[in-house]
């Protein structure tokens, strides 16, 4: 697969490198002299082109034909839009991904400007962030369709409202599936019918507003009031 | 008529002011409300500090009621942005970019949007009267691609026909020529006589050659 991507901030860079270490191969164009000495050090030479991103006699000169996917990650929005209309209307990429540096112009990252998919950083750092907080002792083991969903672990604490009743019986469907439970080191692939201990880890499967229930099933029965009179 | 201009630059606060001693009401945009500094004194219209691109700054500037929207700011990809959202998300008939980098005008163009390249259209009339002070261009159609000049028929020429003027040339036509007070379409049998102003219809590379051509000797 040849991903074409244009801006070589810190976003571009760190893809171009995370992409070349899968061997996918990469072009990446980028015309800020400040710039190009740092990606000259970060990157293989053949893989950096010299140019301005949204000119199209550079795009072509650094293959846009050939690409599959054209990532749009300048740190200027409607740079990164003009790039994507360019690459689908004409150069015909099949799949364009374009970054959005200020929420606010989000709305404009659709099919009107030809964005296929579009990564609102802020916006995903933030949910992120939000969600460490609220989630406790929950530990994300990995993120599927851009944080949506997501795999996790969590241990099961004395007391929880979730031991004793049948997974079937959680209200769960739809939102999130215990994949897993390790008991004493031993992994099982639980059942409808299969309950929790206290000190069970779990592994499970779900989208945000299932890890929330799921996290509410799990939560102590109540939570310790910091620098408080409450102590357990 | 309402018009929305984006970017109070040079370009965007002289167009505000012409707009507005026609008589109509704008609502100029810029990030930055420094700019509205380079707005005429006697400028009556309603400035909007914003972005152009960012949700919500278009309907605050009154997109729904607009006749047109003119995106002036130092950015090309700003102004196609700026321009091709009013034309596709808010249906606005009349939307013109303007192209600030001559070397992204394929940028622009390739929105399939109206576009004035103020730079590149300066440094070609500068380029035209510098080269050829004798010829005068009347009129100028899109970016200044195909223009209308007035030149004056020169002695060499006195007594020929038309046809055998301009006949050679591939990118230039005629369309009015004017004797005595006054005009005519003319046909290429029609003679020449010094003095004659004939106007033509011509690329920059058209006008150029029929200069060459009315300075050189008559051919034997």
């Amino acid at each position: 697969m040849f991903v074409l991507i244009a801006g070589g901030g810190r976003t571009g860079a760190r893809l171009a490198n995370l992409l070349i270490n899968q061997n996918y191969k990469v072009h990446l164009v980028e015309n800020r002299r400040e710039l190009l000495g740092y990606l000259h050090q970060e990157l293989p030479t053949e893989v950096i082109y010299e140019g301005n991103p949204i000119d199209p006699s550079v795009l072509e000169e650094a293959g846009i034909r050939e690409a599959h996917a054209l990532a749009a990650v300048t740190s200027n929005d409607s740079a990164n839009l003009a790039i994507c209309y360019l690459g689908k209307t004409i150069f015909d990429v099949p799949r364009t991904i374009a970054r959005v540096n200020n929420p606010n112009n989000a709305w404009l990252f659709n099919e009107n400007f030809h964005v296929d998919v579009s990564l609102n950083s802020a916006d995903v750092f933030a949910h992120l962030i939000q969600e460490e907080m609220s989630l406790g002792d929950m530990m994300t083991i990995f993120k599927i369709r851009r944080g949506r969903y997501s795999v996790i672990e969590e241990k099961v604490p004395a007391g929880a409202k979730a031991i004793g009743i049948p997974l079937k019986d959680m209200d769960l469907a739809e939102h999130c599936v215990i994949a897993a439970i390790i008991r004493d080191g031993v992994m099982t692939l639980p059942r409808g019918d299969s309950t929790l201990q206290a000190e069970d880890e779990i592994i499970a499967v779900a989208s945000s507003e299932g890890a929330q229930r799921l996290s509410d099933l799990l939560a102590f029965p109540v939570y310790p009031i910091r620098n408080g009179k409450k102590k357990e | 008529m309402n018009f929305i201009v984006v970017g109070c630059g040079r370009v965007g606060a002289e167009l505000c002011y012409h707009l507005f001693k026609r008589g109509h009401q704008i609502v100029v945009v810029d990030i930055n409300k420094e700019s509205f500094n380079r707005l005429h004194p006697d400028f009556r219209g309603r400035t909007l500090e914003g972005e152009g691109l960012a949700e919500g700054v278009l309907e605050r500037a009154g997109i729904h009621e607009a006749d047109g929207l003119a995106a002036v700011t130092n950015s090309d990809t700003l102004n196609a942005v700026v321009a091709h959202a009013a034309r596709t998300i808010y249906n606005i008939p009349n939307v013109v970019a303007r192209n600030y980098d001559p070397n992204l005008r394929s940028v622009i163009e390739s929105f399939g949007l109206q576009t004035v390249g103020s730079t590149f259209w300066g440094a070609q009339r500068v380029e035209e009267l510098l080269m050829s002070p004798s010829q005068r261009m009347v009129y100028s159609a899109g970016n200044g691609e195909v223009e209308v000049y007035e030149i004056q028929i020169s002695d060499q020429w006195d007594g020929r026909t038309l046809g055998e003027l301009l006949d050679p040339l591939k990118q230039c036509y005629p369309v009015a020529l004017s004797r005595a007070g006054h005009s005519f379409l003319p046909e290429s049998t029609m003679k020449l006589q010094t003095g004659d102003m004939l106007d033509v219809s011509s690329t920059f590379e058209g006008i150029g050659a029929l200069t060459a051509r009315l300075s050189q000797e008559a051919e034997a």
